[in-house]
């Protein structure tokens, strides 16, 4: 209860702070809906496609708005970890948050709450422009999509820790963050198959494809939603998925809890 | 009937603290050859105990290791070695349960959310305390009217004044009504006016029966320090130099102490005679006081000795009459500038 309360807490704050900004939020709106349509007219120099290969691209609109709604989920879920504290130690506020009964793993979950109840808005967005604006149309099993936009959330979560304590150890210059941030766009298949790499630039590189959690997130979420699959079609990208939540989380909170007893000790916690 | 200070419970003890600044990732710079400072040593086996509804003033000059000691009571920076409890929580070990227990107010304006009011400020960090929200509503006017800020609620943080910020900075550490109070400056940039009001409600925390606040102050103010604090330890590059009740660090430093006498009518040539006649040193100034026919008659003593009496008595043979006597004992601040210019005649020595 004390738990939720403080995780509100810091969702009240933040939905205040975004409201006193209200310009912003609205020009967020529009970039949205400017991208939805300029990639709506690209989408039409790929009519009558029908590479059976890739069949989650016969409608490279609906792959990519899924790919971009899903990408800006997946990039929350790593990313809002780690700026959550800089984010804090920027404004001078990390100190008297951290005077508070709060244990910093609460403190990095609660205060990254907003930007997942941000993201959902602005990826519902992007799915919601294609729908009503420009006639995609989704099938399959909402539920089973869900189920694997959390899986791989939580999963880059893991790496959001691990970026998150980068930060708290070093202030700036993750690694983690030019890898997934970059890397995921590139080699998940956002924008086009992942197949392709293999194509063009061997199977070297294409490998790294397989590295990356988003790659299994978007493959599932796109079959799932885009070909109508059934659980058993995607079991695969599922439990790797669930492989790498379970190397990725233990190993990312020992690495958190070592990072702030370094901080602290070098009294780092609040710089930045 | 009050118990006495030395009966009650111990509320902050610490215990041969150190704390030495690692130097970061020392091993990759040594690898690489590259330049570093040597650790710094911000504390050096430092010990003493506030007992429960003491205040307790730590003074000292800047770098002197105040920040250090608070930062490491408040659970946000580990020592190197020794041990802080509060209320028996030990400030590592059970560092969630120790900020059940504490407030800080800092001097630090960014402390706060700038785009939220004054109340949505205290809710969010209410919240945090874990209070329910009539709960914490209860207690943010409460603090309001405590620290007379009522009309500043629904104001944005970042347009309350310097002084008014440090207010709200007090408020919020008193929230979640902590039985220890840390309070860094909490009258920097306060007029003089408020600054007396904050002196007076910080006092009264202290004093309040059953539901009294240990308090640890720091401040440059030393007059304050003097006016609110029970026991004062002066601190001088990370160790306590000194710590006894204000009274007491002044009589120790010197028990010498300023007479001054204002007299008329206008015999101040009688009275410089016979001065001379009476004593053998001359240490004695007279000067013009404000008022006809008024002089001034300044001269030092050491405490409780026979001169003022002999003084007095050559005023009265000389006819004059005495209108007015003022005694000026050490300050704290000449206490402390004592302890810095020992310390530099130490570190010189050392250095020749």
């Amino acid at each position: 209860m004390v738990l939720l309360r403080r995780i509100w807490a810091f969702v009240a704050r933040d939905w205040l702070v975004t409201v006193s900004y209200r310009m912003q939020f609205f020009l967020r709106v529009l970039s949205v809906l400017i991208a939805v349509t300029t990639l709506f007219f690209i989408s039409k120099i790929f009519a009558g496609f029908t590479d059976s290969r890739f069949a989650e691209w016969h409608d490279p609109l609906a792959a990519w708005l899924t790919g971009l709604a899903v990408l800006n989920y997946f990039m929350t879920g790593f990313s809002s970890l780690a700026n959550a504290i800089r984010q804090e130690q920027m404004q001078g506020t990390l100190e008297s948050v951290l005077m508070t009964p709060i244990s910093v793993p609460t403190v990095v979950v609660a205060s990254s709450a907003w930007d997942f109840v941000e993201a959902t808005f602005f990826s519902l967005l992007y799915l919601i422009f294609g729908w009503l604006f420009f006639d995609v149309h989704y099938r399959g099993s909402t539920l089973l999509a869900l189920a694997f936009l959390f899986l791989t959330t939580l999963v880059l979560s893991c790496l959001g820790i691990l970026s998150a304590s980068f930060a708290m150890v070093f202030k700036r210059g993750d690694p983690f963050g030019i890898f997934l941030g970059t890397g995921s766009a590139l080699f998940s298949g956002v924008f086009f198959p992942t197949q392709l790499i293999n194509q063009y630039a061997g199977s070297g590189v294409a490998n790294i494809s397989k590295i990356l959690p988003p790659t299994y997130g978007l493959d599932g979420i796109r079959r799932v939603l885009i070909e109508g699959q059934g659980f058993s079609q995607v079991r695969e990208p599922f439990v790797t998925l669930l492989v790498f939540l379970a190397v990725l989380l233990p190993f990312s909170l020992w690495v958190f809890g070592r990072a702030v007893r370094r901080a602290k000790r070098e009294g780092s916690l609040i710089q930045y | 009937m009050s118990e006495s200070p030395e009966n009650r419970s111990v509320a902050v003890s610490i215990d041969h603290l150190s704390k030495t600044y690692p130097v970061p990732f020392l091993r990759l710079k040594k690898f690489f050859r590259r330049k570093f400072k040597p650790p710094a040593e911000a504390l050096r086996d430092v010990s003493f105990q506030i007992r429960e509804g003491e205040i307790f003033g730590l003074i000292g000059p800047n770098g002197a290791g105040k920040t250090t000691l608070t930062k490491i009571i408040a659970t946000l920076i580990q020592p190197t070695s020794g041990e802080v409890t509060v209320r028996g929580n030990d400030t590592v070990r059970h560092d969630v349960q120790v900020r059940r227990n504490i407030g800080l107010a800092s001097a630090e304006e960014r402390s706060f959310y700038w785009r939220l009011t004054a109340e949505q400020n205290l809710l969010f960090f209410a919240r945090l305390y874990g209070l329910s929200g009539t709960e914490a509503k209860r207690r943010i006017k409460t603090s309001f009217e405590m620290f007379e800020l009522e009309e500043l609620a629904p104001r944005r943080f970042a347009e309350l004044s310097t002084g008014n910020k440090q207010r709200l900075a007090v408020a919020r550490a008193m929230l979640a009504k902590p039985p220890v109070l840390l309070l860094d400056e909490p009258t920097r940039s306060l007029d003089p006016i408020a600054a007396a009001r904050l002196r007076s409600t910080i006092s009264s925390l202290a004093r309040d029966g059953d539901n009294r606040v240990t308090i640890f102050l720091t401040s440059h103010n030393l007059a304050e320090v003097e006016e609110l604090c029970d026991r004062v330890a002066i601190i001088s590059k990370g160790e306590i130099r000194a710590l006894d009740t204000p009274h007491n660090l002044r009589a120790t430093h010197t028990r010498n102490e300023e007479v001054s006498i204002v007299f008329s009518p206008d015999v101040a040539d009688d009275v410089n005679l016979a001065l001379r006649q009476a004593f053998t040193d001359q240490s004695f100034t007279l000067e013009r006081a404000s008022g006809d026919e008024r002089w001034l008659l300044i001269f030092s003593r050491e405490a409780e000795d026979e001169r003022l009496d002999k003084v007095l008595n050559v005023l009265h043979q000389t006819r004059a009459t005495v209108r007015a006597v003022e005694t000026k004992r050490a300050t704290l601040l000449e206490v402390l500038e004592q302890y810095e210019e020992n310390e530099r005649a130490d570190t010189g020595g050392k250095r020749s």
